[in-house]
């Protein structure tokens, strides 16, 4: 398990669970704030579903609008658990784009039919101790996604 | 903090800086949370300082820690003296609940049916990510009548028997909703849902009664030693949840007018009786209906099961919600008033006598449905006279590990083959799905119970122990 000062010293990006009764709680890190959005919609997703048997069904965008730094992380999740629930797709690949409006999620989704449950299906993110702040080389984020 | 003990069963942290009236915590020194890996009494000391907080703000025996309310917490405010309403303090899972089914056969009259029927509910009930829902709900105009009317609807249209909603909370559909107040977003992932488990810690279970610790009561709420039951944990999905992360935010960005602050973004709330207050309500009012109906669609979905493996009816002994907030009338300081009840993973428990309860169920107290941990034990409990925490108790076992710590120490593939070999037929979605919640991440619900008991909130009826597990 990377240790936690990983996070403010690797350029990379990553991500990993990190222990809370209440449900999921993920950290992601990345170069830029975009990146380590992107990062956590990787953790999100490895979370529960293997994608790897996925049929690929096309690209979606879908715009943003979030007036902070972690209303915009907690607006990019959202997003996925309402495509998920209402598309029944999920992202293979996620790229975050700022725009003066918050940003734009563009993703490789998958039909999730041929995707493989691997743990509880997120239902929401909350906003206790939320974080989505700068580091030395980076940006980090720590968030708990209720299940 | 300062805790300090009050009975063997209750705990008391006087009030300390921000904190409006005090915390009490109905648990044994075993059961109370270990500060250094649970944060649920720090939760139990912030929800202490809502304004408008009457009495305390209580944790269950089963507490542990959530967001911004802790789990197995109780809290009411005042509505007609600015007290607040939180989502938080409702959860995600709006109207999360159990229902109990009790068969009309016995555990050796099943068994040679056991693995035909765990089949057809493994096709049959909808659950993980893969399963929309039982109801095809027509459209949008329909899915109002559900989130106006909830199980009461769905029995209207078919899908039960008039029976069933005097076995319900509220009749089976609770007053006030407003489905205007429900997002688009909220209806969009609402509509394919009705009739799913969901995931995480949801099941349904076929369970046989093993032990009655109040004949009187069981023989009301129609159950007797070895008779087949089915429980089902579920709650309003993906519409549910929706209508916390969007009143969550209305209320976050409303705060300041109100001259309100809290430590825990997830605890954002406004005044029951402001425009966001109602607003609120409405919606959440119209999910805690959609939960009803859902938990009613797999009902009809298990009937079927059974009619196709046994000749047994199925009766509804009860539906309760352990995630809702409820306007009650309360005596506070000798006064009468109106009170904001929230039961963040707590149940209500209402005493013998009280006019809400059904006249059958009058003389022995409201059917309290506690689920156990899988392959453990659940229990059926009643509510006494004199309960605490405005009539409340426990919900369940409570979770001592993370899903992540869970994980790390047991596998699904063996957890699944020691409950076989223990005679339960277990029908998962995912290996990971059925670790995470292995008996082991979670409180002895056994203990969990008896300090209930213990601390005067409820009384116990029955334990009831699975045969069958159908995995969300």
């Amino acid at each position: 398990m990377p240790a936690r000062h990983a996070m403010s010293t690797a350029a990379d990006a990553g991500h990993r669970i990190v222990p809370h009764t209440a449900d999921l709680r993920l950290e992601a890190w990345g170069p830029t704030r975009e990146r380590c959005a992107a990062e956590a919609v990787r953790a999100l997703v490895g979370s529960f579903a293997d994608l790897e048997a996925a049929q690929p069904v096309g690209t979606r965008e879908r715009a943003v609008v979030a007036t902070s730094d972690s209303d915009l992380l907690v607006a990019v999740l959202d997003e996925i658990i309402y495509h998920l629930d209402t598309a029944r797709e999920l992202p293979s690949r996620a790229e975050v784009t700022a725009t003066p409006e918050g940003a734009r999620l563009r993703f490789e989704a998958v039909d999730i039919a041929g995707a493989v449950l691997i743990g509880p299906v997120p239902k929401a993110v909350s906003l206790h101790e939320l974080r989505f702040e700068p580091t030395l080389d980076g940006w980090c984020c720590s968030v708990t996604v209720d299940v | 903090m300062k805790i300090v003990a009050e009975s063997p069963y209750r705990f008391r942290i006087e009030p300390f800086g921000t904190m409006r009236v005090p915390g009490v915590v109905f648990a044994s020194r075993a059961l109370l949370p270990d500060p250094d890996h649970d944060k649920s009494l720090e939760q139990v000391i912030h929800v202490a300082a809502l304004p408008g907080i009457v009495r305390a703000s209580y944790a269950m025996p089963d507490v542990h820690w959530g967001y911004g309310f802790p789990i197995g917490g109780v809290a009411a405010t005042d509505i007609d003296a600015d007290g607040v309403i939180s989502p938080g303090g409702v959860g995600f899972d709006i109207s999360c609940g159990v229902r109990l089914l009790a068969a009309g056969l016995d555990r050796a009259e099943l068994v040679p049916h056991l693995d035909g029927l765990m089949d057809a509910l493994d096709r049959t009930i909808p659950r993980g990510m893969h399963g929309g829902g039982v109801w095809h709900v027509s459209g949008h105009r329909e899915l109002e009548h559900v989130l106006r009317a909830g199980a009461r609807y769905a029995v209207e249209v078919g899908h039960g028997v008039a029976r069933d909603l005097e076995r319900c909370e509220d009749g089976g559909a609770i007053a006030g909703a407003d489905p205007d107040r429900v997002s688009a977003r909220a209806v969009e992932r609402g509509l394919g849902q009705v009739g799913s488990l969901g995931s995480g810690n949801h099941f349904l279970e076929v369970q046989v009664v093993a032990e009655i610790y109040d004949e009187a009561a069981a023989r009301a709420f129609g159950l007797h030693p070895d008779q087949v039951c089915v429980m089902i944990h579920c709650g309003s999905r993906g519409l549910g949840h929706q209508v916390c992360s969007d009143h969550v935010r209305t209320m976050e960005a409303a705060m300041s007018r109100y001259g309100i602050t809290v430590p825990d973004r997830q605890l954002a709330c406004a005044p029951a009786n402001s425009p966001e207050g109602r607003a609120y309500l409405g919606a959440m009012a119209a999910a805690t209906n959609y939960a009803r109906a859902n938990r009613q669609l797999l009902t009809e979905a298990t009937r079927h099961a059974f009619a196709r493996h046994t000749t047994a009816e199925l009766d509804l002994v009860y539906d309760i919600s352990h995630n809702v907030a409820a306007i009650e009338t309360h005596e506070v300081d000798g006064k009468r008033r109106r009170l904001c009840v929230h039961r963040k993973g707590a149940t209500r428990a209402l005493p013998p006598g009280d006019p809400e309860l059904p006249p059958d169920l009058a003389p022995v107290g409201q059917p309290v449905l506690i689920p156990g941990t899988m392959g453990t034990a659940s229990f059926v409990l009643a509510g006494v006279a004199g309960g605490g925490a405005f009539h409340s108790t426990c919900h369940g076992a409570g979770r001592v590990r993370s899903r992540h710590q869970a994980l790390r120490s047991v596998s699904g593939r063996r957890l699944r083959d020691e409950l076989e070999a223990r005679g339960i037929a277990v029908r998962g979605t995912s290996w990971r799905g059925l670790a995470e919640e292995a008996p082991s991440a979670y409180k002895d619900v056994d203990a969990v119970v008896d300090t209930a008991e213990g601390a005067g909130l409820c009384r116990k009826v029955a334990r009831l122990v699975p045969i069958g597990v159908v995995k969300g």
